[in-house]
């Protein structure tokens, strides 16, 4: 038996509707990319549930994971919203426009 | 049941024979292909050629619907309720399912021709037909596209896959040409429009089509035509398939789930 030819690992997302985010919905096995776009139809799109697929050979990816990069051990607090209350800004601002036009 | 009633009974026959051909190729070709489920080369590849071959079945059912609305019969009992003898697919249906090489040279051939054909019924006089191979066809070019890219694989495959593909596509050839077998009401259909290209000119227009992709890996094929008998004849391997697509109905007649 002769051996097959490589498979790549393809990975797939998968849109509902349009204008909904691309999510990841999984992967498949495919020797090239017209093989992987049948199989990610089949599996990620036969039932009528997928708007749009994105299909991504897996070893194409940048991918960071370090821990460095992504968790820092300095205090990240200050780069949250928290403790910073737009709400009544967004309030006033808002009547400030009403009055503009309203007149 | 409603039938269709504006249609005299020549035209409502002649056309009934054309959709009980169209509709007994998907459902057997449905039927062979489904007998991977499980065991084909890879499991993506398993959930594929199972859910094409599921694809092609829901084609038969509509279309033994559509039969149904011409005939007054139920689209179970068309399906299921005839012996052998009674199927009109074409002989290239006849054949079970073999090794992987077999089963992609015959979807090949199968899709290609279907394909042809279908293009000509998406524009039958027969709204309920145009409409419902129109469909078929938004379908159907998945199915073609899969077909061709194994093509191209098994063609460029070293070896023995490719002997094999090359064996298969020469032991099929005579009977695939037998999609385009001539049908008994066939001049009242072109006449009214019902098909809109005869049987003879949709079989050259594929022979175009195929010989181009097929000889570089198979050789020369043979000059071949349609034979007459192209949907009647039957064979052991249709028998046995017959008796497994039969055996629930056969368990517990008219049962419903």
């Amino acid at each position: 038996m002769s051996t097959p030819p490589a498979e790549r690992v393809w990975e797939v997302f998968r849109q509902e509707d349009e204008g909904d985010p691309m999510v990841h919905a999984g992967n498949v096995n495919a020797p090239d990319a017209e093989l992987a776009l049948h199989y990610a139809r089949e599996f990620y799109g036969r039932r009528g549930e997928s708007h749009r697929l994105w299909i991504v050979p897996r070893d194409e990816i940048t991918e960071l994971d370090d821990p460095d990069l992504l968790k820092p051990p300095f205090d990240r607090s200050h780069k949250k919203p928290g403790g910073y209350i737009i709400k009544h800004k967004l309030e006033a601002a808002k009547q400030r426009a009403l009055a503009e036009t309203g007149e | 049941m409603t039938v269709t009633p504006d249609l005299d009974i020549e035209t409502r026959e002649a056309l009934a024979e054309l959709v009980l051909s169209v509709a007994d190729d998907e459902f057997v070709i449905g039927f062979w292909d489904s007998e991977w489920t499980g065991i084909a080369p890879m499991l993506e590849e398993d959930v594929a050629t199972s859910s094409i071959a599921q694809d092609e079945i829901g084609h038969a059912k509509a279309l033994y619907e559509l039969l149904g609305e011409l005939t007054g019969e139920d689209a179970d009992q068309i399906a299921f309720g005839r012996d052998t003898d009674g199927y009109r697919h074409a002989a290239l249906l006849n054949h079970r399912r073999g090794d992987w090489a077999f089963s992609v040279a015959r979807r090949y051939l199968y899709e290609t021709a279907d394909a042809v054909r279908l293009g000509a019924l998406a524009h039958s006089a027969h709204e309920p037909l145009a409409l419902l191979t129109g469909k078929m066809r938004r379908e159907e070019t998945y199915h073609l596209l899969h077909a061709e890219a194994w093509l191209r694989r098994l063609g460029d495959a070293p070896g023995d896959a490719r002997a094999r593909f090359a064996n298969a596509i020469r032991d099929l050839w005579a009977d695939a040409q037998d999609v385009f077998a001539p049908l008994a009401g066939e001049e009242v259909l072109v006449r009214s429009g019902m098909l809109p290209t005869p049987m003879r000119a949709l079989h050259a227009d594929w022979q175009a089509r195929v010989r181009p992709a097929l000889e570089p890996i198979a050789g020369p094929l043979p000059a071949a035509a349609p034979s007459l008998d192209g949907r009647e004849r039957r064979s052991d391997d249709f028998a046995w398939l017959h008796s497994e697509f039969t055996s629930v109905a056969r368990a517990e007649e008219r049962a419903t789930w």
